[in-house]
């Protein structure tokens, strides 16, 4: 299992095992933090308690102070070390001390316990198997199958979900029987018993309304939050770096860190060689990286290597993901890490501040009687039909018809997707179309925030399943397969616990993220104003281009085909149209892109 | 007897501590006839008869409060011209104008008092405050570096620490249950409660038991709630008291073991704790407390004597303070008594005499102009 997650931690491999050999815990590094002295698995000290951690713990020398202080001999400087010890004062309830990012285990060996957690937010990944009363884990899907034996089949239902979402969300995984230790709880596995009690330890707060405090007092606690996270997020023995793409959320966190670096700090961009030049962030981020006087770089990401990189990139991620974002983060985590071991990146902002100009929109449209019939079924029908009309002319139609705010929601964010899925879906997934569990469950979620406000419950989906299933999960695999730790100050707790004590209206005042937009004006008084633009890669060029050919041998011999989930036929059709140019199919193509690459790759196939 | 005329927008039986603070001196002050020039509120007939007290109210105007400070400030001038006062004390600076006025139209010298979170508001009118002033009183080493900042003369400038009441009557027992105490308003993020949420997990888990009791409302209640729920702490650790009477908050500052509060310094120049007289008030109840050592509350509050100052932006740091002070029965008393004695040395019938003391100075040394 260990071998499987050599990108994670290239540096050094270590294992225990208690001594009947029915207990082990392995580990591999990359060290961040004392690099001489942080080997895993790491004990207390009667050797009695024993730790693997994957992450990051950023307050662990204040905790260290703490532990000496009482008595504690801790003889190294890694933030592992601490965990043991801080076990024997809280027990599980340590997790309330450390703030950062992590999976880790703790094995008792007195209690005969094994205590399992995940971060807040969900930045480290964390899977797990019951196989009768045994228990086994690990930091990566791939490292946890190896460890298995017999492959386990995957979940129709979760490869419904990741078609439609383009990620595979929640506690579950593709893998049937696999779960995933959600953001913000801990698992407690009893030896003699076999028993498996699952808690949550946090969440992000409900959002409230109603405070006086004036936007500028907002923005100052913000900065002083923030510049705390930043902080704690520059400890590392390590080069370190910050990723720029000229927007407000990584600007604000470069500038601030610029103030708090000793050596002038050293920042990365990715662009797009696109045909009409609309896809590039490079501008911006030279502009900006100027005024913080940072050391920039950036690099141009062509088709031809976009179409070198995805398939060995979309295939190796541990679950399928059709984000393609995280193309570029990869190159770009690549292009850094020549240069750094750690880089700091925006994730979380968007979600939090209230980054998305659909929160507003969305809470704008009418709501009622859309739901069975009348203009709202036409739309709905016509949207996915319509050829050539540009998107931003059908939501603006699609905002004039009433709709329940889940069914909108999932539609915009998907693209529409879902209406797809009748004619695309072979007979092995016929079922889950039936029972159509991603519409239900986004339902059920937005019925239990009813009390918020619109943006609110939407803000808060967004913090619940998109976040820790989609942006840290690109983060985090885009980093890690360039061996490249990603820290991300936004997803800090208190900074998180603020933001959300904070009115949505709040956030999404003058066109969203007021509180980040002020607090730039403070840092960079002479920062140009954006109009917010997502720079997506351009991935309709790229499937008409250089990745269409591998589409095409994807649907003539891809497993996702020849097993019978996706028909081959449908998919060809729609590349067809695609490559001709009478339609933009690629929200439809990417995801069979992503999901054909990645299954390929698990049944042992040569991808494509 | 010395002519005292006493210019506050903030009088009881309206609540909060500029009012207290108020009272508190003028009925408490040898040596000065005091004339109270005020707003009215509700329920002030009832208060001013009972309390044969010379106050001259202005009705409250259907306006915002700057119309209503500004004419309580035109009302001040007139008491002025009636009263012949020989020495002014200005109880916040938003009668500075008003002050200043009489003092260059009549002679009559200002003594100015300064309490701390209206510097932060309105540093401007703080800085003409202190120029305009003969004599300024701080209620602590912070607020009066704030007013030094402002513009003000630190030659000028005297320390007087607001005082306290000590409990009459006997005293509560203590709870059963290792406890808590939090009073303050739920309006100003300063004051810590999200700190002592987080915090609390960490008391929760080491001492069984234990509660944290929160007196006090307001609209960032909501909040601290939802944070509470968020990290998993329930209604058996946490109970939201609302505001409460005189009589039921002297009882928990009896029952209580701890008072925390730890109030941090507010980001992009606000102001933070001016003094924090709740401290005080905490330990005149033998109750050690828990503060953040920053602001004015590092004068509130020593140290290792009368309580503990600790990082009030650290929740791991209040979390220890708590879990050491409810642990260690000996230091808690120990703690108790300590501040019960220095609460005595800030009992109001000695501050008002300090009050009294420095505005009859200032009196004596400007000659009247007539």
């Amino acid at each position: 299992m260990c071998k499987a997650l050599h990108h994670r931690g290239p540096d050094e491999e270590g294992t225990y095992l208690s001594p009947n050999g029915d207990v082990a815990l392995g580990a591999r590094r990359l060290s961040i933090i004392d690099l001489e002295d942080g080997h895993q698995p790491r004990p207390n000290e009667d050797r009695t308690v024993w730790v693997a951690f994957n992450g990051e713990i950023y307050n662990h020398p204040a905790i260290r102070e703490r532990l000496k202080g009482r008595g504690h001999v801790l003889q190294g400087l890694s933030d592992t070390e601490i965990l043991p010890h801080l076990y024997e004062d809280y027990g599980e309830d340590l997790v309330h001390v450390v703030e950062g990012m992590f999976a880790l285990a703790i094995w008792d060996s007195q209690r005969e316990r094994l205590l399992l957690a995940r971060d807040r937010f969900g930045e480290k990944p964390l899977f797990y198997v019951r196989r009768g009363k045994d228990l086994l884990f690990a930091s990566e899907l791939t490292a946890l199958v190896d460890g298995l034996g017999a492959k386990p089949d995957i979940d129709p239902a979760a490869l419904d979900a990741f078609f439609v979402l383009g990620y595979v969300p929640g506690a579950g995984s593709i893998l049937e029987g696999v779960r995933q230790v959600p953001p913000g709880h801990l698992l407690v596995w009893d030896r003699a018993s076999g028993a498996l009690t699952e808690r949550r330890y946090w969440s992000p707060p409900a959002p409230v309304t109603e405070l006086k405090e004036s936007p500028r007092e907002l923005a100052a606690e913000a900065g002083r939050l923030l510049e705390r996270s930043i902080r704690g997020r520059l400890i590392a023995d390590v080069p370190l770096g910050v990723f720029l793409s000229g927007g407000v959320d990584s600007t604000v966190i470069a500038a601030i860190a610029a103030r708090h670096s000793s050596k002038p700090l050293k920042t990365f961009t990715v662009g797009y060689e696109a045909s009409d030049g609309t896809h590039d962030e490079r501008t911006a981020s030279r502009e900006m990286a100027a005024l913080i006087g940072s050391e920039h770089r950036d690099i141009a990401m062509s088709s031809e290597e976009a179409a070198t990189r995805v398939p060995a990139l979309l295939s190796t991620l541990d679950q399928p993901l059709a984000d393609s974002a995280v193309v570029p983060l990869h190159s770009v985590a690549e292009f850094a890490r020549d240069e750094v071991t750690v880089a700091i990146g925006g994730e979380g902002a968007d979600e939090l501040f209230g980054g998305y100009p659909r929160y507003s929109w969305l809470g704008r449209a009418p709501q009622s009687f859309g739901q069975n019939g009348g203009v709202g079924a036409l739309v709905r029908n016509l949207v996915p039909r319509a050829k050539s009309t540009s998107p931003r002319f059908l939501r603006a139609f699609d905002l004039a018809v009433p709709r329940p705010i889940p069914e909108r929601h999932l539609d915009w964010v998907t693209a529409g997707r879902r209406h797809e899925r009748a004619g695309l879906y072979g007979p092995r997934l016929l079922g889950a179309l039936a029972e159509d569990r991603v519409l239900a469950d986004l339902e059920r979620d937005f019925e239990e925030s009813r009390s918020y406000s619109v943006p609110g419950s939407l803000m808060r989906l967004d913090q619940l399943y998109w976040l820790p299933d989609d942006v840290l999960v690109k983060a985090d695999r885009a980093g890690m397969l360039a061996s490249l730790e990603v820290r991300t100050p936004y997803l800090q707790r208190e900074l998180a616990e603020f933001a959300t004590s904070v009115a949505p209206s709040t956030h999404l005042a003058g066109g969203g993220k007021q509180l980040l937009r002020l607090l730039l004006s403070d840092l960079l008084p002479n920062a140009p104003r954006r109009r917010k633009v997502a720079f997506l890669p351009p991935i309709d060029e790229w499937l008409r281009g250089p990745l269409g050919a591998l589409m095409e041998s994807q649907i003539a011999r891809g497993s996702l085909y020849s097993e019978g989930w996706v028909r081959a036929d449908v998919a060809s059709h729609l590349l067809g149209e695609h490559r001709r140019g009478e339609a933009d199919r690629s929200p439809v193509l990417w995801p069979l892109l992503a999901g054909g690459l990645w299954l390929d790759r698990f049944r042992g196939v040569e991808p494509g | 007897m010395m002519r005292t005329l006493v210019l506050t927008p903030d009088f009881p039986p309206a609540p909060g501590g500029i009012q207290h603070l108020v009272h508190r001196t003028v009925s408490h002050a040898p040596g000065l006839e005091c004339r109270i020039v005020t707003l009215d509120t509700p329920g002030a007939e009832e208060f001013d008869r009972a309390g044969a007290l010379d106050v001259r109210r202005l009705p409250q105007l259907p306006a915002p409060r700057p119309v209503s400070a500004l004419a309580l400030n035109g009302a001040a001038v007139a008491q002025a011209l009636a009263f012949r006062p020989r020495v002014v004390l200005s109880a916040h600076t938003v009668m500075s104008p008003g002050a200043s006025l009489i003092r260059r139209a009549l002679g009559v010298p200002v003594v100015q008092y300064f309490h701390g979170k209206e510097i932060g508001v309105r540093p401007r009118l703080a800085g003409f405050a202190a120029r305009n002033a003969d004599a300024c009183i701080a209620v602590s080493r912070y607020t009066k570096d704030l007013v030094a900042q402002a513009g003000g003369d630190r030659e000028k400038i005297h320390l007087i620490h607001p005082g306290v009441d000590l409990p009459n009557g006997v005293a509560a027992e203590p709870a059963e249950r290792p406890t808590v105490l939090t009073i303050a308003r739920m309006e100003d993020r300063y004051k810590g409660h999200d700190v002592m949420v987080r915090a609390m997990s960490l008391v929760a888990a080491r001492i069984p038991g234990a509660q944290w009791v929160v007196i006090g409302d307001g609209p960032l209640r909501a909040a601290i709630a939802e944070l509470a729920c968020s990290s998993g702490i329930g209604e058996d650790v946490i109970r939201f008291l609302g505001a409460v009477s005189d009589a039921e908050r002297d009882a928990w500052l009896d029952r209580a073991h701890v008072f925390s509060m730890p109030s941090r310094m507010p980001a992009g120049g606000y102001v933070g704790e001016g003094f924090g007289i709740v401290y005080l008030e905490a330990n005149a109840h033998r109750c050690p407390v828990v503060a953040g050592g920053v602001g004015g509350a590092v004068d509130a509050v020593l140290d290792g004597e009368t309580g503990l100052l600790v990082d009030p932006e650290d929740h791991i740091s209040v979390g220890n303070a708590l879990v050491e002070l409810l642990q260690n029965t000996a230091q808690r008393h120990a703690m108790g008594e300590a501040g019960a004695r220095r609460a005595e040395e800030f009992a109001w019938p000695r501050t008002a005499e300090r009050v009294a003391r420095l505005v009859t100075e200032i009196a004596a040394s400007s000659a009247p102009r007539r």
